[in-house]
């Protein structure tokens, strides 16, 4: 049975039915060009409501080195404003004194999600992200009870969790803050969402929706069905040949239990969810949006620039036994080609680099003492 | 909580009292004065069963006590703070901790380490394996996490050899890199020092002065009570006056670990709210009769570790002298936090001079020469992989 869009976790006999069914309906989807009907449209992405005072304090932790272990990164590091709230780099830094083995994703739109992580390890909130990203030891490895008291001891945080409401500085008002911010970071003024699209980028549309059916995954408004899919990315090696990555990745499958993991050779992906061998290899389908600012590409930045994401697909996708069904060669010209990528261009909007989404003023360079320490309650 | 706490009030003192008799089936106690266990010289260290010493072992803990990869960003491993140039510990007030934190009490001497059955300040870790552990991981100590640590060790091809000839695991294991540590920590010894070789027989090995702050230790002064026997440590619990650390006051970084300790150790929120000062044994006992303890530390090795106290609250032995002899008031007038708890050991001495000079110059005689090694060249990183190897593992996908 061929590999499919539903996540094997959620399938019980009925939903195996259903699977069934799907792929016959699929298949002739893809014979006939139909199968638009049965996935979510693209389109503008729904408004967000947030509260302006704790997205506030949200963007100054966002950009404040102190909530990492060292206090030498900040979750700007790696989601950097000025590269697309990512860094254009094949792999992201992590944390001082070791690398990643995936690229950083950008944040814009990141609250709109379902499942986060390329492998889709966290699927209830981003409060749970945020979480991870600070205290995992690659990324920030940040003890948070060591955090909450350097909080504590700025007193501009303790005006600012005041103001939004969360009391004193607590681990527990960080999860919610920064959620809170990232809900600002969403597209704006995108061509695809504004109407105001090129003849090219609209023809690409036609292909997107048909003759390459992009859409089959990249559908809804963030052009992602938020599932796992293996396009056969071809494998990114310096993650195994440089050892400071390479231990990144040692310690990430380590503690996620993954069996054999000193011989891995490969990134599991979405294996890693379900210790399935069928989901190895599968990552989560990535948002289209703001793909301007976010190269390079794929889970392990494998693919430089979007003509090289087009080319991949057209020559099917990359060689992989359990590569999805989904991907056969598209036989698309030079031109369809452009098209495409023209398109895929006016899915980005407007860069968020301005105050509104950047903290400007500067972190003070040491903790200012309490007065009186002895007579003030801690 | 004030009226449940005076309700048990009547309990703990019988508790005590029953520990107090029982502990005198050890020690007598004639005039209300225990006879403690005598000065004696220091044997060889006790080595567990479960960790018998070898050539691959020690020399494996000799690498991984000065790599810093053994630590969070890989900037900070055993010896960043457990310098032997500064004694094997680190010559401030409180330990310098991981980059971004200061620690919040002076680190101790690797130096005879190997003895102790109680490591750290209060007693947290019952091995130097499990003190290794602690240390590496702590927040504002070496704050590693095992999947990063033990990753590393399986990239450094001279510890996959080293951990594999010593505990013969296919990848090094970080719990043996505690092991091997400890092996190697248990190398580390002073077993020669003027007073091991006077309590041996030979007579000259100590001055006249020392001999006679000897007798002072042993008699007036009283040190004897708690530093005894070959270690000069009854690795007992006290609270003996010292004062809080001024720093505290004054330092927005300390302010930040000192209440993570609390926070990270687990008290009531009442105590997080309005400790101003280390509750020491408390954090292992959670009972309010141990506020301010500290295991007694052993005098051997003294002369290096400057400062004292659990942190670094005195800068030279003077001071400590000068400090019991005013009965655990510090020359400034400062004292304990926890008064109710301090012990009935700890009265003004009344020592001259001459006396404070005697005892200062025989404490000195717990230490021989100073320990240095040179510190080995760190083994590198190397692939586990080549190139050809994921290019065979890329086609077969």
């Amino acid at each position: 049975m061929p590999n499919l869009t539903v996540g094997r976790e959620q399938m019980g006999p009925q939903a195996m039915c259903r699977r069934t069914l799907l792929a016959v309906v699929m298949g002739a989807g893809l014979t006939f060009g139909a199968q638009a009907a049965l996935v979510p449209e693209l389109g503008p992405l729904p408004p967000i409501q947030y509260d302006k005072a704790k997205a506030e304090l949200g963007k100054r932790l966002f950009f404040d080195k102190r909530l990492s272990g060292d206090a030498g990164i900040a979750c700007a590091t790696c989601h950097d404003p000025k590269q697309g709230w990512t860094q254009n780099q094949p792999l992201s830094d992590g944390y001082p004194g070791n690398g990643h083995f995936r690229n950083a994703p950008t944040l814009i739109n990141v609250a709109y999600k379902k499942v986060w992580n390329h492998d889709g390890r966290i699927g209830t909130s981003l409060d749970d992200m945020v979480r991870e990203m600070i205290t995992e030891d690659y990324i920030m490895n940040m003890d948070m009870r060591i955090m909450q008291e350097r909080l504590k001891q700025d007193p501009l945080y303790l005006e600012m969790f005041r103001d939004a409401g969360y009391g004193e500085p607590s681990n527990g008002g960080v999860r919610q803050a920064i959620p809170e911010f990232l809900k600002s970071l969403t597209s704006r003024n995108a061509p695809f969402d504004t109407g105001k699209m090129s003849t090219a980028a609209r023809k690409g549309l036609q292909l997107f929706k048909g003759k390459a059916g992009c859409i089959q995954c990249h559908n809804g408004p963030l052009a992602s069905d938020g599932k796992a899919h293996n396009t056969g990315v071809p494998e990114n090696f310096g993650i195994f040949l440089n050892p400071e990555n390479h231990q990144a990745f040692i310690a990430f499958a380590l503690f996620q239990g993954i069996e054999n993991y000193m011989n891995l050779k490969r990134d599991p992906g979405y294996y890693n969810v379900t210790l399935d061998q069928a989901d190895m290899g599968k990552f989560i389908t990535p948002s289209l949006r703001e793909l301007k600012y976010t190269a390079p590409y794929m889970h392990n930045g494998m693919l430089a620039t979007l003509e090289e994401v087009v080319a991949f697909y057209n020559a099917g996708g990359g060689k992989e036994s359990r590569k999805s069904p989904l991907l056969k060669p598209l036989g698309l010209s030079e031109d369809e080609q452009r098209n495409l990528v023209a398109f895929l261009l006016a899915l980005s909007g407007d860069p968020l680099t301005t105050a509104e989404h950047i903290w400007q003023q500067p972190f003070p360079a040491e903790y200012s003492a309490i007065e009186n320490w002895k007579d003030v309650r801690n | 909580m004030k009226s449940s706490a005076r309700c048990y009030l009547p309990l703990m003192i019988a508790v005590m009292g029953l520990m107090i008799t029982t502990g005198s089936t050890a020690q007598t106690i004639k005039g209300g004065m225990r006879t403690p266990p005598p000065l004696a010289p220091l044997g060889p260290p006790p080595i567990p069963a479960d960790n018998p010493q070898s050539p691959a072992k020690i020399e494996w803990g000799r690498y991984l006590f000065f790599d810093p990869r053994l630590g969070g960003d890989a900037s900070t491993g055993c010896s960043t703070c457990h310098e032997p140039d500064q004694g094997w510990s680190w010559a401030e007030d409180i330990s310098r901790g991981y980059p971004g934190t200061v620690h919040w009490r002076s680190n101790q001497t690797i130096i005879n380490a190997a003895y102790y059955s109680k490591l750290f300040w209060a007693g947290s870790s019952t091995s130097l394996e499990a003190q290794a552990r602690a240390a590496s991981k702590g927040g504002v100590a070496g704050n590693g996490e095992t999947d990063i640590m033990e990753a590393r060790l399986a990239l450094i091809p001279r510890y996959v050899a080293l951990s594999r000839e010593a505990f013969g695991t296919e990848w090094p294991l970080l719990r043996d890199a505690y092991r091997a540590i400890a092996a190697f920590e248990r190398t580390l010894v002073q077993r020669d020092t003027p007073l091991d070789r006077y309590l041996l027989g030979d007579e000259t090995a100590l001055s006249e002065e020392q001999i006679r702050g000897k007798q002072l230790f042993e008699g007036k002064a009283g040190c004897i009570q708690c530093h005894n026997g070959p270690l000069a440590s009854d690795e007992n619990y006290y609270n003996i006056g010292v004062p809080g650390v001024k720093r505290w006051e004054s330092d927005g970084l300390a302010q930040i670990t000192f209440r993570f300790e609390l926070y990270a150790k687990g008290v009531p929120e009442e105590l997080y709210r309005t400790l101003k000062d280390d509750p020491g044994a408390y954090f292992r006992s959670r009972n309010r009769w141990d506020m301010g303890k500290f295991r007694t530390p052993s005098l051997r090795y003294t002369l290096y570790t400057a400062p004292y106290m659990h942190s670094g609250q005195f800068d030279t032995l003077e001071e400590v002298v000068d400090f019991y002899n005013a009965g655990g008031v510090a020359a400034d007038g400062r004292t304990t936090s926890f008064p109710e708890t301090k012990s009935p050991l700890i009265r003004p001495l009344g020592l001259t001079g001459q006396e404070r000079e005697d005892l200062v110059a025989f404490i000195e005689a717990f230490s021989g020469e100073e320990i240095l090694i040179e510190k080995p060249e760190l083994p590198p990183y190397a692939p586990l992989f080549t190139r050809a190897q994921l290019q065979a593992a890329q086609e077969a996908k």
